[in-house]
């Protein structure tokens, strides 16, 4: 399978502090990658590395084999990689349906002068991302149907908010998806139903790599998991490899809890 | 106070007020997406007008030019008006305020000052600092009876021109793709340029709109006025700001109902006799009166914890706001009582001043109801107004665009 992503040897660190170190790791075509590790071990910072907003200090990373490093965000996204936020990012005053066409600004390219006059191309283009946006929408069953689709974004429930971000960033077809912690605060049906909508993607052909704590969801989506722990990737291999690793299991335990498990 | 002059004065303060309007509008904008005062804002409605006016004096027309030619001449003063003051925006945000995207916010805002000052300085060294003055044409005096008055043409037009131009406005904004990627700029500058939205791009573009209707703004000035002073920028761009804040910083609909009611607000108070202006005190003294009396207790009430919400204790809150004798000034009077009473109790004694101070302005006016404000006072009116709405309302009439945090 050719190599989606690459990261080559990807160092960043704030001042002092090495938030992510010499990191290498590749993600395949149509595979769902996750990343795991402690609180503060670099995962997010990865994804702001990979999604444009910082700058690597070194190394590179390469969008089939095309260099994204240091290129702006919206750049990277028109390339093909979109994500969503840990700390939910969505564009609160606007809808439901707005925060998804908003996803397809890249793939759109409607002109202003266009748009006002209303043109043939232009409605055309409205009524594609339209249908597009109810197809997506659709995705997710019974939470954005009908009225609520025109709902400012800031009404919606926690969970839906979480749906609305994997909702807006599918809307560009993208090459990689970028996902930061889907499932966080949502109780274990909730993360269910998002880890059978992840494997949905996947059929649909997708290459996902995700942040994510609860191991349930990694371990019944991923193809490959990577550790990292202080911005390094500590192990990296099948979900059983990785959460039996004796290095991924102290840096989650502590060393003396390790040893005494062991 | 004859219907004719009532009706003559509200053409007049909704004229002014689209003209506000279309200055505001470039603020609040601008606003929206960079969060600060483009203080040159100003400074580009007078380079519109100057451009438009000399435009016009270039293509030689006055009152005996045939009316089709004048129109000719109006259209390309407009296309001059509109691009000058466009290239002059997008340069002032790409030379003076893209650089310093991400300092304090104090830095921009000195970088606007500036440049206000330099194009004020340019506009006098380039077109000489006497007022520019165009020759009196036959739309500008033409009037027409409308509802029986008598109102010029021109300040119809340019309610037209305007409010045609908002619709335009909001349509943009809300429904077509750079409408969108300016509202989500504006909401998330990072998390728009992660969902794929230059925002470069997208600042540019707000600037070249909002100088676009400023440009159009200084040729209806023009037009009305027949002249324009190289510092008009300085008081129209004020109005134009306070009109923003009065309606909302950052919320469109509220730029144009700010201007419109700065607008009617200075006409009117010079205009027309004290005894018609002081029933707008008394419809002020009755929303008061319903903000003391209702709003405001009833938004308290709300707030009580269910184990003290007994009939008593919520009646002892509702006589502080009604100030009734024995509890309401008892409560005052009291050296402890809970915090929730005598938050009210203030609450109360404030909002009772308000409405006591409305109340005798009120008679005031009756008592000197054929007397009429001095026209100097009009700048004076306006920012009494401004400051007597934001102190109840800090985030003005429209509110700022709520953005609700997680
Ligand atoms: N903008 C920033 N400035 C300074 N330090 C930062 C910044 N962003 C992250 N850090 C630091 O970098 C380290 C890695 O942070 P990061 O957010 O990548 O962790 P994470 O693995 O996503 O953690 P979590 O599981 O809590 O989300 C942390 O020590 C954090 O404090
Ligand atoms: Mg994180």
């Amino acid at each position: 399978m050719e190599p989606v992503l690459e990261l080559q040897d990807v160092s960043m660190s704030f001042g002092g502090l090495k938030a992510v170190d010499s990191l290498s790791f590749t993600v395949r075509e149509n595979e769902i990658v996750s990343i795991i590790g402690p609180n503060g071990s670099g995962k997010t910072t990865t994804f702001n590395l990979i999604s444009g907003l910082y700058e690597p200090h070194s190394g590179d990373i390469l969008l089939k084999g095309e260099s994204v490093a240091g290129l702006r965000p919206d750049l990277v996204h028109n390339k093909g990689i979109s994500r969503t936020f840990q700390s939910l990012r969505l564009f609160t005053n606007m809808s439901v349906l707005e925060n998804v066409l908003v996803g397809m600004h890249s793939v759109t390219s409607a002109g202003p002068f266009a748009s006002m006059l209303r043109l043939p191309s232009v409605r055309r283009e409205e009524k594609a991302m339209y249908d597009k946006a109810q197809e997506i929408l659709g995705m997710f069953p019974g939470r954005f149907s009908g009225p609520r689709q025109h709902q400012p974004a800031f009404s919606l429930s926690y969970a839906n908010r979480r749906r609305l971000e994997i909702a807006r960033a599918l809307a560009s077809d993208p090459v990689l998806l970028l996902l930061d912690e889907p499932v966080a605060g949502m109780n274990p049906a909730e993360s269910h139903e998002v880890m059978e909508q992840i494997r949905m993607l996947r059929e649909k052909g997708y290459t996902i790599l995700m942040i994510e704590h609860d191991m349930h969801v990694v371990g019944g989506v991923s193809d490959r998991v990577i550790a990292m722990d202080h911005g390094v990737k500590i192990a990296e291999g099948t979900y059983d490899e990785v959460a039996n690793d004796p290095q991924v299991v102290e840096a989650y335990l502590g060393k003396r809890a390790a040893d005494a498990t062991a | 106070m004859s219907f004719d002059h009532i009706m003559s004065v509200t053409i007049g303060g909704l004229t002014v007020g689209m003209i506000y309007a279309l200055i505001a509008l470039g603020y609040t904008m601008v606003y929206g997406v960079l969060k600060f005062i483009n203080f040159a804002h100003g400074e580009v409605f007078t380079v519109g007008g100057y451009v438009a006016a000399f435009s016009l004096l270039a293509m030689g027309i006055d009152a005996s030019t045939p009316w089709l030619k004048v129109a000719g001449a109006i259209a390309l003063a407009l296309v001059a008006a509109v691009t000058v003051p466009m290239v002059l925006g997008f340069l002032i945000e790409r030379i003076a305020y893209r650089p310093l995207r991400g300092r304090s916010r104090i830095i921009p805002l000195l970088s606007a000052i500036g440049v206000s000052i330099v194009l004020q300085q340019l506009i006098i060294i380039i077109f000489g600092p006497k007022p520019v003055t165009i020759p009196t044409l036959a739309l500008s005096s033409a009037s027409v009876s409308f509802l029986g008055v008598n109102v010029r043409v021109l300040a119809l037009v340019i309610i037209a021109v305007s409010a045609a131009l908002m619709i335009g406005l909001t349509y943009l904004v809300k429904s077509t793709r750079i409408g969108k990627a300016m509202r989500a700029t504006s909401q998330d500058m990072e998390a728009a340029e992660m969902m794929g939205i230059d925002t470069n791009r997208t600042i540019a573009f707000t600037f070249l709109v909002g100088s676009a209707l400023a440009g159009i703004g200084g040729l209806l000035v023009v037009m009305y006025y027949g002249s324009l002073k190289y510092d008009a920028g300085f008081l129209y761009g004020l109005k134009a700001f306070t009109a923003a804040v009065l309606g909302g910083i950052g919320n469109i609909p509220g730029a144009v109902v700010g201007a419109i009611v700065l607008g009617m607000t200075e006409t009117y108070g010079v205009s027309v006799d004290l005894g018609f202006l002081a029933w707008f005190v008394v419809a002020g003294l009755v929303l008061g009166l319903y903000v003391q009396m209702v709003r405001v207790p009833n938004r308290r009430l709300a707030h009580i914890a269910a184990d003290r919400r007994t009939p008593e204790y919520e009646r002892s809150i509702m006589n502080v706001y009604r100030l009734t004798p024995y509890h309401g000034i008892k409560t005052l009077l009291a050296e402890r009582t809970d915090a929730l009473l005598s938050v009210s109790a203030v609450d109360a004694v404030r909002l009772m001043a308000g409405n006591i101070f409305l109340a005798v302005l009120a008679a005031v006016m009756f008592i000197n109801s054929s007397a009429r404000i001095d026209t100097r006072w009009q700048p004076v009116i306006a920012f009494v107004v401004l400051m007597v709405i934001l102190m109840f309302r800090p985030s003005g009439i429209l509110g700022e665009a709520v953005t609700e945090k997680v």
